[in-house]
């Protein structure tokens, strides 16, 4: 049981990339918004645990990543974290105040981040590795203000709720992230609706958090209450899907296939499957000894005279 | 066995044994005997077989001589020759008694050698249980990589230790009174030799004058008389042989002093600058050109520490001296001189040194930062992708964008959160399913702890089954690239070693495993690196056989 003085804080960053969303919406309907009340069921769960949780929301989109909560538009002015609302609106079931101003403000801002939604550039990924930066700058800036004010030490995780594919341009960013929350100790877990994502299985492999794939989306709530609500110290507790075999073959940089043994150009680290006396990347020039052939050539010649 | 083949050493007729008339004969690597008349030997004995050698005592009649094998039997020979019985027999102990001890070691030396590495090294040990006592490999094969990598440490560590001088050995002389007004000193092998290591002047007259001028006795009596060897060494004798040496000594003395200011030369010359009194020069003055006005015991005094020092000086030099030709006495002697002319040659060079170090302080140099090679990226967009693999990506038109964005536009902007309907009964039971232990998702947990399915026992039997076949198959990969018949054969052998390794361990293993722990694989990598090595053979093999025809 973590001891009343932890503060623990969950930061969900929820991929809410329209083109996905829209797809599924036009295959199935209804189903984005019920994912999205999954999200908010999570959180509530989260908050209701103990008085010390705390939340963070972040969408992340293909034009930015934008906190849903907590928030700066909010009118109520910005005791969000505290729950000290000046007028919280009554939401008519005797709901703990605090989560039915989370649950109201997430809704009211992504309402805001769909309508605002323009195609403008070519890109349609969604922009992870930016809303993964963002949660670790906000997991930091928390880390020092509690420290600083009340004292109290402060442990965080970041749950990742992936539906489109990976963007490859953006691994190197991507794996910059995912270093700096390794540092951090800052778990990253991942629920991934739609395909696998090699990224994200990296990620939680390196950080020591879930990786789960989950074969229906209509049970989300559930998954997420089962898998992921448990913090660090009561995972060992409990009997949780295993950790996934990770690919870490790199891919070689002529062809993109996955090898096992390459060529690394020690300039540059780019990796070839094929030994080439210019590195491609770096134009470094290198020698290779091959082995020597010319002696048994030599003695085929003669035994065949 | 007649074939005098053999380098003879030494022959010896005359003599008998069992009654029987006959010819001695020593050779390089035996000592035999044959009856007089005939051709063969009837007694031979190796000497790596012979404990020991027995002599009758010398007032006997019989002179006779006996061997002792290690077996514990005995062969007696009796030296029946009249006129030289004594010396034939003498020659034959003498002879015996220095070849033995070579072949003594070396059989003893090699089985204590390899009974104290398995003794040393459990792992050896078990290794050497597994594979020679159960007949898998023979004992040449075993040892024959492991002694030529103990025989060069051997050899290394024979030449490292030298016993040094002891500083105290003139001290330890420590002479008793002999009754009436003498002393006797009790000198014994290692003193002569210390003093001689440490004072190579005094060697160099015990050369010139014994054994021609002086007997041994003589000339250590006068040496211990002589004031060379006494504290005070104020007045010395011309006729005393040794003033020379106290004379060399002193010289030594001065050069030492004068290599001292040598070394710090550049520091010094800065330092004795006009305005410093004498009395604060570092470099000293020797003390022989002291102020006049010292006293007597300010004049002992320094003298005996001097000696002091000069003696530590030759115990030091002595022992730096051994790699030097001990031979050549003249060198020695000089090579105190020389010190100083080579010091005289370095002066330049060390002084520049100093003069260096003394000026130059780390923290006032300015910090350079490490120096950096520019990266230069010709294609730098591979930096931003990293070695991902390319992944198919689906195509949308602008079309299917476009609507998709509409689409859920549209749904967003009438959304209510309704967290009390969020699941359906039947949807959270499957899920409850899946994730539960057998479930879909849980599928790969139960293939971990082989470990905890197995006892520790048969952990480590494992562990030395690896062991083994690890030192077999490494004397298998070894042959490989085959150059030599020698490596073909052994290739062979290593295979049929490696099957029967297999037959007689690795099966015998196996089948108790899965007779008693169900179905774990624990021998699958072993048969798969085992089979691996008959693979390379039998492809090596196939090759040959394409070579020749």
């Amino acid at each position: 049981m973590a001891s009343e003085d932890e503060l623990n804080l969950l930061v969900i960053v929820m991929d809410v990339n329209p083109i996905w969303w829209g797809q599924q919406a036009q295959r199935d309907m209804s189903e984005s918004t019920e994912c999205l009340d999954a999200v908010m069921v999570m959180g509530n769960s989260h908050m209701a645990m103990t008085t010390t949780n705390r939340l963070a929301v972040i969408s992340s989109h293909f034009q930015d990543s934008h906190f849903l909560y907590p928030c700066k538009n909010w009118t109520g002015g910005d005791g969000a974290w505290d729950g000290t609302m000046d007028e919280a609106p009554y939401c008519g079931d005797g709901k703990y105040e605090l989560l039915s101003v989370a649950n109201n403000v997430v809704a009211e801002e992504m309402k805001r981040v769909m309508s605002t939604t323009e195609m403008k550039g070519n890109s349609t990924d969604t922009l992870l590795a930016g809303s993964l930066a963002k949660a670790l700058c906000c997991i930091l800036l928390q880390k020092i203000v509690t420290f600083f004010s009340a004292g109290q030490e402060m442990k965080s995780r970041i749950l990742v709720i992936k539906t489109a594919e990976d963007c490859a341009r953006q691994y190197m960013n991507f794996m910059n992230v995912i270093f700096a929350a390794q540092k951090q100790n800052i778990l990253i877990d991942a629920c991934v609706l739609d395909s696998d994502s090699g990224l994200l299985q990296q990620a939680c492999d390196i950080t020591g958090g879930l990786y789960l794939k989950i074969p229906q989306k209509i049970a989300l709530a559930q998954y997420l209450l089962w898998v992921f609500l448990p913090d660090l110290e009561q995972r060992p507790q409990l009997v949780l899907p295993p950790p996934v075999h990770v690919d870490y073959r790199a891919a070689c940089f002529c062809h993109r296939n996955l090898i096992e043994i390459g060529y690394v150009c020690s300039v540059c680290l780019s990796i070839f499957c094929n030994f080439s006396p210019i590195c491609t990347t770096c134009e470094t020039a290198f020698k290779i000894q091959l082995p020597q052939m010319m002696k048994s050539k030599k003695k085929k010649l003669k035994q065949s005279i | 066995m007649a074939s005098l083949s053999e380098e003879v050493l030494l022959v010896l007729k005359k003599v008998r044994q069992r009654k029987q008339d006959g010819t001695l004969y020593l050779m390089a690597e035996r000592i035999a005997w044959g009856p007089e008349g005939k051709d063969r030997f009837t007694v031979s004995h190796l000497y790596s077989d012979i404990r020991c050698q027995k002599i009758s005592p010398d007032g006997k009649a019989k002179i006779q001589l006996q061997l002792v094998l290690h077996t514990g039997e005995s062969s007696t020979f009796h030296f029946s020759n009249d006129s030289s019985a004594l010396t034939d027999r003498e020659a034959a102990k003498d002879l015996l008694q220095q070849l033995l001890p070579k072949f003594k070691k070396k059989a003893n030396k090699e089985l204590e050698e390899k009974n104290r590495m398995l003794q040393e090294d459990p792992v050896l040990f078990q290794l050497y249980k597994d594979l020679v006592v159960s007949q898998v490999i023979s004992a040449e094969e075993f040892w024959a990589n492991r002694m030529s990598t103990t025989n060069t440490e051997n050899t290394l560590s024979d030449k490292k230790q030298d016993v040094g001088i002891s500083a105290a050995f003139l001290a330890d002389i420590r002479p008793q009174t002999d009754g009436c007004n003498g002393l006797r000193y009790n000198l014994t092998p290692d003193i002569i030799e210390s003093i001689f290591r440490t004072y190579p002047a005094v060697q160099q007259k015990y050369g010139e004058n014994v054994p021609h001028n002086l007997t041994e006795k003589e000339f250590w009596t006068r040496f211990f008389q002589s004031h060379y060897f006494h504290r005070d060494r104020i007045s010395t004798g011309a006729l005393d042989i040794f003033s020379e040496c106290a004379k060399q000594d002193e010289k030594g003395n001065v050069t030492h002093l004068e290599l001292y200011r040598y070394i710090r030369s550049g520091v010094l010359n800065v330092l004795t600058a006009e305005g410093l009194p004498k009395e604060k020069k570092i470099g000293g003055k020797p003390a022989s050109t002291s102020n006049p006005n010292r006293t007597g015991k300010e004049n002992s005094n320094s003298a005996i520490i001097k000696r002091f020092n000069h003696h530590s000086a030759m115990i030091l030099a002595a022992g730096s001296r051994r790699g030097d030709a001990p031979n050549d006495q003249a060198s020695e002697t000089s090579s105190t001189d020389g010190n100083s002319r080579d010091s005289d040659l370095f002066q330049p060079p060390i002084k520049k040194v100093k003069l260096q170090e003394a000026i130059d302080y780390l923290d006032l140099q300015r910090e350079d930062g490490p120096k950096t090679v520019a990266l230069n990226l010709k294609k730098s967009d591979r930096y931003a992708h990293g070695p991902v693999p390319l992944e198919s990506q689906k195509y949308t038109t602008s079309q299917d964008i476009i609507n998709s964005i509409t689409c859920i536009r549209h749904e967003m902007a009438n959304y209510v959160p309704n967290l009390a309907q969020v699941l359906t009964s039947s949807a959270v039971s499957s899920a409850i399913a899946a994730l539960s232990p057998g479930g879909v998702l849980m599928q790969t947990g139960t293939q971990q702890a082989i470990n905890q399915m197995v006892p520790s026992e048969v952990q480590g039997e494992l562990k030395h089954l690896y062991i083994a076949a690890g030192e077999l198959l490494r004397h298998f990969w070894t042959c490989f690239p085959v150059n030599s018949p020698f490596l073909e054969e052994k290739v062979v052998k290593m295979r049929s070693n490696l099957e029967r390794f297999q037959m007689t361990k690795l099966r015998p293993f196996q089948e108790k495993v899965q007779r008693q722990y169900l179905s774990a694989n624990i021998t699958g990598h072993l048969e798969e690196m085992l089979q691996t090595a008959y693979n390379k053979l039998h492809a090596w093999q196939t090759r040959r056989m394409m070579r020749k025809i």
